[in-house]
């Protein structure tokens, strides 16, 4: 579903320039569930707006269903984000002065759906993210683990193709973080869309089926799970 | 999408207070300025159109042509017929009013009938019946300070400043002695009856009314006036004066193909606007300069006062403004939207400043503000009472810029959002 052929991005600083990605070459599947690791700097975030359409590499080629993102415009980049990728940011994720139920609508207005047609459709992924209760709440009323999953649902509202996460948990203690990726497990598999997200958190090990290491802007390894459960 | 941008600005008071209060309150100054202003304006040209030279005004070319010289053999002849005929050619919309401008000296004997002194006047006259509408027009009642207004023939008004000057009373007789149509000697007795104050220097110091049946007595002038003055109501703006005339003007060719009864055969009036007198016209346009300065200062101050808010704003969004771009708005639709809701708030804040405004200017027009003598002692009005113009032209000056300004401060204060980088969202979001 989304190919990264050889992609480097150079940023330059000063008259300097930085390769914080090398080289990467991946290829992530329809149903996805997987992560990168690596100490802080090692180029994670870069790599998911690339994925995301959010930058462009530097050279390489990113192919999101075919379509190569590397050579498209803002605007193209950002009819595909509105229509094919959903995000979830560490924080600051949710619009304060609307409604979760709002909040979770606001991709299908910018899909130029009607209120009224996707009424039922928001209030449904509002009970599977545990929320039925607050769907009137502003996010000021809520806890951050709320809010990650009012982001979760928002993110996959649109049926998007992939999801992309940076360190979704970084905020949240460990059993709020064990019970959103827990959600994303559940909605991964349910809505069949690929999530793809960075994290420092080790123990998030144990809920995904792939991980992949970073080390300064390169892949030191690439570990699925085998029958197992193990990574190899 | 409308109606959630729309929920956004009414949920949000930081969103809309702040610009509303600026837009509310920029319209409501400016409405209130510019009515402010027209309406004084408006009564500089009203106390000249009354006194003078009438919104417009027939007489004779030959007559106009030396009026400083007072030429009364060039007056027009024709009263009757020709005040018929403006009545019929204006219908209601023209009040004409017929006047004689006279020059004579003004003679103050003693009880033996001695001169006492004598000086030279200026004088008008005109309809002074108590049915008339002058007295109505030239506020003539409450321009008294002093005796009753004329009731009985020959009877005269004066200036207050020439009575003291003069030393006379309410009751003294006094002699004009002045120059009849034909250039033969012109005298008269006339009682004095009240003195009046236009607060018009010029007026108060050398002028007397006497009744235009007298005039035409005394200076032997039988169905001739020396100038028709026309008055349009109040609505009509000055601007518009020299349109009206343009209206007429074919019919007064048509009239003069074949001239009514009483008109001497050199008689041959044109119509005059009040602009085209008195310098009126450069003092309009000074008028309209320094009232479109006035608006572009107004303008950019509010373009700038908007730009800072629609900045604060751009602080206070920034992480919405994010995850939008990230959830697939392109940067022109931000923009557009930010300035679609400045419009919505410029809207709300418009008509609140127009409702203000208008009511203030409202109210100035209506019930206006009594300055007393400061006012007066401007020697350029004649009414001490300062007054506002309600009008169209005044609404859309205020709101125009209102929305305009509304519109640019937020484009200018977009363009951070144009600046803004995709590719450093998620790190926007971290902390
Ligand atoms: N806009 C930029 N300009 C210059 N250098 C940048 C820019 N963005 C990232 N970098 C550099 O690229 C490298 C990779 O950054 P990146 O944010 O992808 O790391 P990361 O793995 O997400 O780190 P962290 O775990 O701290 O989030 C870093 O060394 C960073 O300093
Ligand atoms: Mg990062």
């Amino acid at each position: 579903m989304l190919e990264l052929k050889q992609v480097s991005k150079t940023y330059r600083v000063g008259n300097q320039d930085f390769p914080a990605l090398k080289n990467i070459s991946l290829t992530i599947e329809e149903n996805a569930f997987m992560s990168f690791v690596g100490p802080s700097g090692s180029g994670k975030t870069t790599l998911l707006n690339l994925m995301g359409g959010l930058d462009r590499p530097t050279s390489g080629q990113v192919l999101f269903d075919g379509a190569q993102l590397e050579s498209m415009n803002r605007s193209e980049l950002a009819q595909i984000r509105k229509q094919h990728i959903g995000f979830i940011f560490q924080s600051h994720n949710l619009l304060p002065v609307y409604s979760v139920y709002e909040n979770v609508l606001f991709p299908l207005l910018l899909n130029h759906l009607k209120e009224q047609d996707a009424r039922e459709r928001v209030m449904a992924l509002v009970e599977k993210v545990g929320l039925t209760e607050q769907a009137n709440k502003k996010p000021a009323e809520l806890s951050g683990g709320q809010c990650q999953r009012v982001a979760i649902a928002r993110a996959l509202i649109k049926r998007p193709k992939l999801v992309l996460a940076d360190e979704p948990t970084a905020n949240l203690d460990t059993e709020n973080s064990f019970r959103i990726l827990e959600l994303m497990q559940d909605l991964n598999e349910q809505y069949g869309a690929a999530f793809v997200f960075s994290t420092h958190d080790q123990r998030v090990t144990q809920f995904i089926n792939r991980e992949v290491r970073l080390e300064d802007g390169a892949v030191l390894w690439d570990k699925a799970k085998n029958g197992n459960g193990e990574l190899e | 999408m409308i109606r959630w941008l729309i929920q956004g600005i009414v949920r949000d008071k930081t969103r809309f207070l702040f610009p509303f209060i600026v837009v509310g309150v920029g319209v409501a100054l400016m409405i209130t300025m510019l009515g402010f202003m027209d309406g004084i304006f408006m009564s500089m040209v009203e106390t000249t159109s009354i006194l003078d030279t009438g919104h417009l005004r027939l007489v004779n070319k030959a007559y106009y042509d030396e009026e400083h010289l007072n030429p009364m053999d060039r007056a027009l002849g024709g009263q009757k017929a020709t005040g018929k005929w403006l009545e019929e050619h204006s219908g209601t919309s023209i009040q004409w009013l017929p006047r004689i401008r006279w020059g004579a000296i003004l003679d103050v004997p003693d009880e033996q009938g001695e001169t006492l002194s004598q000086t030279p006047i200026q004088g008008m006259a005109m309809d002074l019946s108590s049915a008339s509408p002058e007295i109505e027009r030239l506020k003539l009642q409450k321009s008294l300070v002093q005796g009753s207004l004329p009731q009985h023939r020959f009877e005269m008004l004066i200036g207050y400043q020439l009575a003291e000057t003069l030393d006379l009373q309410p009751g003294d007789s006094v002699t004009l002695i002045g120059q009849s149509f034909d250039g033969g000697l012109a005298s008269d007795n006339y009682k004095v009856t009240g003195l009046i104050r236009f607060g018009v220097f010029a007026m108060d110091k050398k002028m007397a009314l006497i009744d235009l049946k007298d005039a035409q007595d005394t200076f032997y002038m039988e169905d001739m006036v020396t100038e028709w003055l026309g008055f349009f109501p109040s609505r009509v703006a000055f601007q518009d004066y020299g349109r009206r005339k343009m209206e007429l003007e074919p019919e007064l060719k048509a009239l003069k193909s074949q001239p009514p009864a009483g008109w001497y055969v050199d008689d041959d009036p044109i119509l005059l606007t009040i602009l085209e007198q008195r310098n009126m016209d450069e003092m309009a346009k000074m008028f309209l300069l320094i009232r479109g300065i006035l608006l572009v200062i107004f303008t950019f101050l509010m373009v700038l006062v908007l730009w800072n808010a629609a900045l604060l704003n751009g602080i206070h969004r920034y992480g919405e403004m994010g995850l939008r771009l990230a959830l697939g708005e392109t940067h022109i639709r931000l923009v557009g939207l930010a300035v679609f809701e400045a419009l919505v708030i410029g809207c709300a804040g418009a008509l609140a400043g127009s409702l203000l405004g208008g009511g203030l200017v409202w109210y100035l027009q209506e019930v206006g503000v009594d300055m007393g003598d400061a006012f007066a002692q401007s020697g350029m009005m004649l009414t001490d009472v300062m007054r506002g113009r309600l009008s169209l032209e005044g609404f859309v000056y205020g709101i125009v810029p209102g929305l305009a300004a509304s519109a640019l401060g937020t484009l200018c204060a977009s363009f951070a959002i144009f600046k803004r980088s995709e590719a450093n969202l998620f790190r926007e979001m971290e902390v």
